[in-house]
C-alpha cells in the first residue's frame, strides 16, 4: 500500500483523534491539486493512503493492484479525461465511488458524469465538502452491499426451503407408494383368513385375526391419504379461472347422500371466480362441508358458504351449527394426522384440514378458523381472483 | 370339443397368484391356471421348452408388468412378434395406474388393462369378471396343435 | 361435436345397433353413441377425415364395437387399417358378428382385435352381451382416456 504525493500527510498537524482510513485513487496530473484533495481529506478525518496517476494505463494498473475504497478523477486531464474514467470503472462492474474533483464543471457535464456512474463531484475551491461526500459515498456502497446480502441471504434460504420442502413430498410419496404394495398383501391375507376360517380355530383366533385385518385397512386408508397429501403441489396442477358455483353445485351432488341422512342443509351465496386449480377447489369444498356435516350435533347441520371480496383475493367461509371447536386448537386441526376426538366417536383420520391448508397455501391464501357466537364453527379462507397480470411481468 | 379353459398367470408376487386361484376356485368355469414368475419362464412355458414340453398352449394370459428378467411389456412384444402365439389374448394385471404403463401396454398389443385393486373383495370380482368375460362371452381363437 | 363420442358402434343393421344401444344406455355405460353405417363411414370417423374432418386424434372413442359384414369396406379391413395405424391402433376394437367362421376369427386376433364376440341370435342374449361388454370394456377395463401425448391435462 505505497503511496507518492502525500507529502502534504506529513505536516505537523495532529490527526484528528479517530482518523478513518481511506485508501484512495487520484487521478490527477498536478501535484498541488493531488496535495490540496489529501489534505482536505486530513482535515476531514480521514488517514490517507493514496494512489496518484495520470493516464489509463496507470489507472488500470492501479485498480488492480491496489483497489481504492474511493476513486478522486479530476475532469479535465491532458491526456485522459476523468469521464473516460468514470466510464471504465463502470464499464467493468465496479461499484467503486468515484468522485468528480473539477475546477469549472458546468451543469451539463456534471449532470453527464452522474449519468456516466460517477457518485458525486466536488469543485475544486470547494474541498471543505470533500470528506462528507466522500464520507457519504462509503456509507451508500455499505448499506448496498448489506442490502445485496440480505437479499442473496433470503433467496439461499427460499431455495433450501423449497428443496427441503421438494425432498419431503417426495418422500412421503414415495414411503406412501411403496408402502402400498406389502400393505395390499396384509390387507388381502387377513380379510381372507377372516373369511376362510371364521369359527373354524379358536375364539380368540377370530379376535385376532378382526385386530390384525382391522389395522391393515385402516394403514390401507392411512396411506392413501398421506399420498394424497403429499400429492398437492406434486403434479403440475393446471390453474385457471375456476367458477365455484359450478364446482359447489358438483361437491354437494357427490354429498348427496350424506346430507340425506342427516336432513343437512346447505345454503350459499352467488360464489366468485377464483384462479385456481379445479380440482382442488373441490376438494377444499368437499373437506370442509364434508367434516360439517360430520362433526354435526344433535340437530340436523345447517351450513352456510358465502364469499365477500378482500381484493386481490375472495375471502370464503363455510359456518355450521355443528359441535365446535375449543379455541386452543384452533391451529393443531390443520396438523396432519391431528384428531381432536376418539376414533369411536366421529370417524376419520384427521387429514382432511391439512390437505385443505396445504392446497390453500400453494394457491397463495389463507385457511383458518374463526370463533362464532353460539355454537358450531366458522371456517374462512381466501384465495386468489384472478391470474398474474402478463404486463408485470410476475411469476404466476 | 371345447376343453377346460387353460389360464397363465405371469407374476412374480406367489400372494397375488394365490388370490387369483382363490378367485376363481369353486367356480363353474374349472379353469385351469398355470403360473410362472417371470418373464423368461413365461416364453419357456409358452414355447413348450424344457420342462414345459407337455403343457398346453393357454388360452387366456394374465400378465403383470414388473417382472424379474423380462419384464411384462417384453414378454408381451415376443408374444406379438410369434405368429404361433401373437393370437393368444393378453389381460395385463397390474397394481399400476401410471398413464404411461397403459399407454404402453395398449401400444405393445395389450387385448386389455386391468388394475388390480387393492380391496380384496373388489380383487376377486375383477379376477372373476375377467375370467367370465374372456371365457363365457369372448370367441376365443382355436388352440391350435 | 363428435369428439366426445364413448363408443363407436358400427353396424348396418339398424335392429341390431337400436339393440345395442338401447343396452348400452339403460346401463348407463354410454352417453355418446355415434353409429356408423358402413367401413368407409367409421374410417373416416376413426381417421379424422372427410365428413369428420373436425374430429381429433387426441379424441378417440373408448370402445369400437364393430360388425364384420358392412357394405363398403369390410370390418377386417377397417380393424386392419386401424390397428395398423400407431394413430389408432390403441382404440380398443371388440367385434361383435354374426359371422361363424373361424377364418374370422383367427384372422381378427392376428390383426390384434381386442376380443371377438359372436352376436347371440335371441334379442335379450344379445342385449345381455353388448351389456357385458360394455361393462367389462368400459368400467372393469383401464382406457386411455384419449390423450395419449400431452401431460399435466385433467384426467378423466
Amino acid at each position: 500500500m505505497k503511496s507518492t504525493g502525500t507529502a502534504a500527510a506529513a505536516e505537523t498537524e495532529a490527526l484528528p483523534t479517530s482518523a478513518t482510513k481511506l485508501r484512495a485513487l487520484l487521478l490527477e496530473d498536478n501535484p498541488l491539486d493531488a496535495a490540496l484533495v489529501v489534505r482536505a481529506l486530513f482535515k476531514g478525518g480521514f488517514e490517507v493512503a493514496a494512489d496518484v496517476v495520470q493516464d489509463e494505463a496507470a489507472f488500470t494498473k492501479a485498480l488492480r493492484t491496489h483497489p481504492p475504497e474511493v476513486v478522486l478523477a479530476d475532469y479535465n486531464l491532458p491526456s485522459w479525461k476523468g469521464m473516460e474514467a468514470i466510464k471504465l470503472l463502470r464499464a467493468e462492474g465496479s461499484d467503486i465511488p468515484i468522485i468528480v474533483v473539477s475546477g469549472a464543471l458546468g451543469d451539463v457535464a456534471a449532470v453527464e458524469c452522474i449519468r456516466q456512474g460517477a457518485t458525486d463531484y466536488v469543485l475544486k475551491d470547494g474541498l471543505t465538502r470533500l470528506p462528507e461526500v466522500v464520507r457519504r459515498a462509503l456509507r451508500e456502497k455499505k448499506e448496498r452491499n448489506l442490502r445485496r446480502q440480505a437479499e442473496q441471504d433470503l433467496a439461499r434460504k427460499v431455495d433450501e426451503l423449497a428443496r427441503s420442502n421438494a425432498d419431503l413430498e417426495q418422500f412421503a410419496y414415495v414411503a406412501s407408494h411403496d408402502l402400498q404394495e406389502p400393505l395390499r398383501m396384509v390387507t388381502a391375507y387377513t380379510q381372507l383368513l377372516a373369511e376362510r376360517y371364521a369359527g373354524k380355530l379358536d375364539a380368540n383366533a377370530d379376535k385376532y385375526i378382526g385386530y390384525a385385518s382391522e389395522g391393515a385397512q385402516r394403514m390401507q386408508v392411512l396411506i392413501q391419504d398421506l399420498l394424497a397429501f403429499s400429492r398437492v403441489g406434486r403434479n403440475g396442477f393446471t390453474h385457471g379461472n375456476v367458477d365455484c358455483n359450478s364446482v359447489l353445485e358438483e361437491v354437494l351432488t357427490s354429498l348427496a347422500p350424506a346430507m340425506q341422512e342427516c336432513g343437512a342443509v346447505v345454503t350459499h351465496d352467488a360464489l366468485p371466480s377464483v384462479w385456481a386449480d379445479r380440482t382442488q377447489v373441490a376438494q377444499i369444498f368437499q373437506n370442509l362441508i364434508g367434516n360439517a356435516i360430520k362433526f354435526r350435533g344433535q340437530e340436523p347441520p345447517v351450513i352456510a358458504v358465502r364469499a365477500e371480496p378482500a381484493d386481490p383475493c375472495w375471502r370464503f367461509s363455510v359456518s355450521d351449527n355443528g359441535i365446535g371447536i375449543a379455541p386452543e386448537y384452533a391451529e393443531t386441526i390443520f396438523v396432519v394426522f391431528q384428531r381432536l376426538h376418539a376414533r369411536t366417536e366421529y370417524p376419520g383420520n384427521g387429514i382432511g384440514l391439512a390437505i385443505c391448508k396445504k392446497i390453500i397455501e400453494h394457491n397463495g391464501g389463507r385457511i383458518w378458523v374463526e370463533p362464532q357466537a353460539g355454537s358450531g364453527s366458522n371456517f374462512k379462507f381466501t384465495l386468489p381472483g384472478h391470474g398474474p397480470d402478463p404486463a408485470d411481468g410476475a411469476r404466476s | 370339443m371345447k376343453l377346460l379353459p387353460e389360464l397363465l398367470v405371469v407374476d412374480d408376487n406367489p400372494a397375488d397368484v394365490a388370490l387369483v386361484s382363490e378367485a376363481l376356485a369353486g367356480g363353474l368355469r374349472h379353469t385351469k391356471i398355470n403360473s410362472v414368475g417371470d418373464g423368461v419362464e413365461a416364453m419357456a412355458f409358452l414355447n413348450r421348452r424344457e420342462k414345459y414340453a407337455n403343457s398346453l398352449r393357454p388360452d387366456l394370459v394374465l400378465l403383470d408388468l414388473n417382472l424379474p428378467k423380462k419384464d411384462g411389456l417384453a414378454v408381451l412384444a415376443a408374444m406379438k412378434a410369434n405368429p404361433d402365439l401373437r393370437r393368444i389374448p393378453v389381460v395385463i394385471f397390474s397394481t399400476s395406474q401410471l398413464r404411461k404403463d397403459v399407454v404402453r401396454s395398449y401400444e405393445v398389443g395389450a387385448n386389455c388393462y386391468v388394475r388390480k385393486p387393492g380391496n380384496l373383495n373388489e380383487f376377486f370380482a375383477a379376477v372373476k369378471s375377467v375370467e367370465e368375460f374372456w371365457f363365457n362371452f369372448v370367441n376365443l381363437p382355436p388352440r391350435g396343435e | 361435436m363428435t369428439n366426445g363420442t364413448d363408443i363407436l358402434l358400427v353396424e348396418d343393421s339398424q335392429e341390431d345397433a337400436d339393440l345395442a344401444i338401447h343396452a348400452l344406455q339403460r346401463e348407463r355405460l354410454a352417453n355418446n353413441i355415434f353409429i356408423a353405417r358402413d367401413g368407409e363411414e367409421a374410417l373416416d370417423f376413426l381417421f379424422c377425415r372427410g365428413a369428420f374432418s373436425e374430429r381429433s386424434f387426441d379424441a378417440p372413442p373408448k370402445l369400437v364395437l364393430l360388425d364384420l359384414k358392412l357394405p363398403k369396406v369390410n370390418g377386417i379391413e377397417v380393424l386392419k387399417q386401424v390397428k395398423g395405424d400407431p394413430r389408432t391402433s390403441t382404440i380398443p376394437v371388440v367385434i361383435l358378428t354374426s359371422s361363424k367362421e373361424d377364418k374370422d376369427l383367427l384372422v381378427s386376433y392376428g390383426l390384434g382385435v381386442n376380443s371377438y364376440i359372436q352376436k347371440p341370435v335371441d334379442f335379450d342374449q344379445f342385449r345381455e352381451t353388448v351389456k357385458t361388454v360394455g361393462l367389462y370394456w368400459l368400467v372393469v377395463n383401464q382406457q386411455l382416456n384419449g390423450v395419449k401425448k400431452a401431460a399435466g391435462q385433467a384426467s378423466s
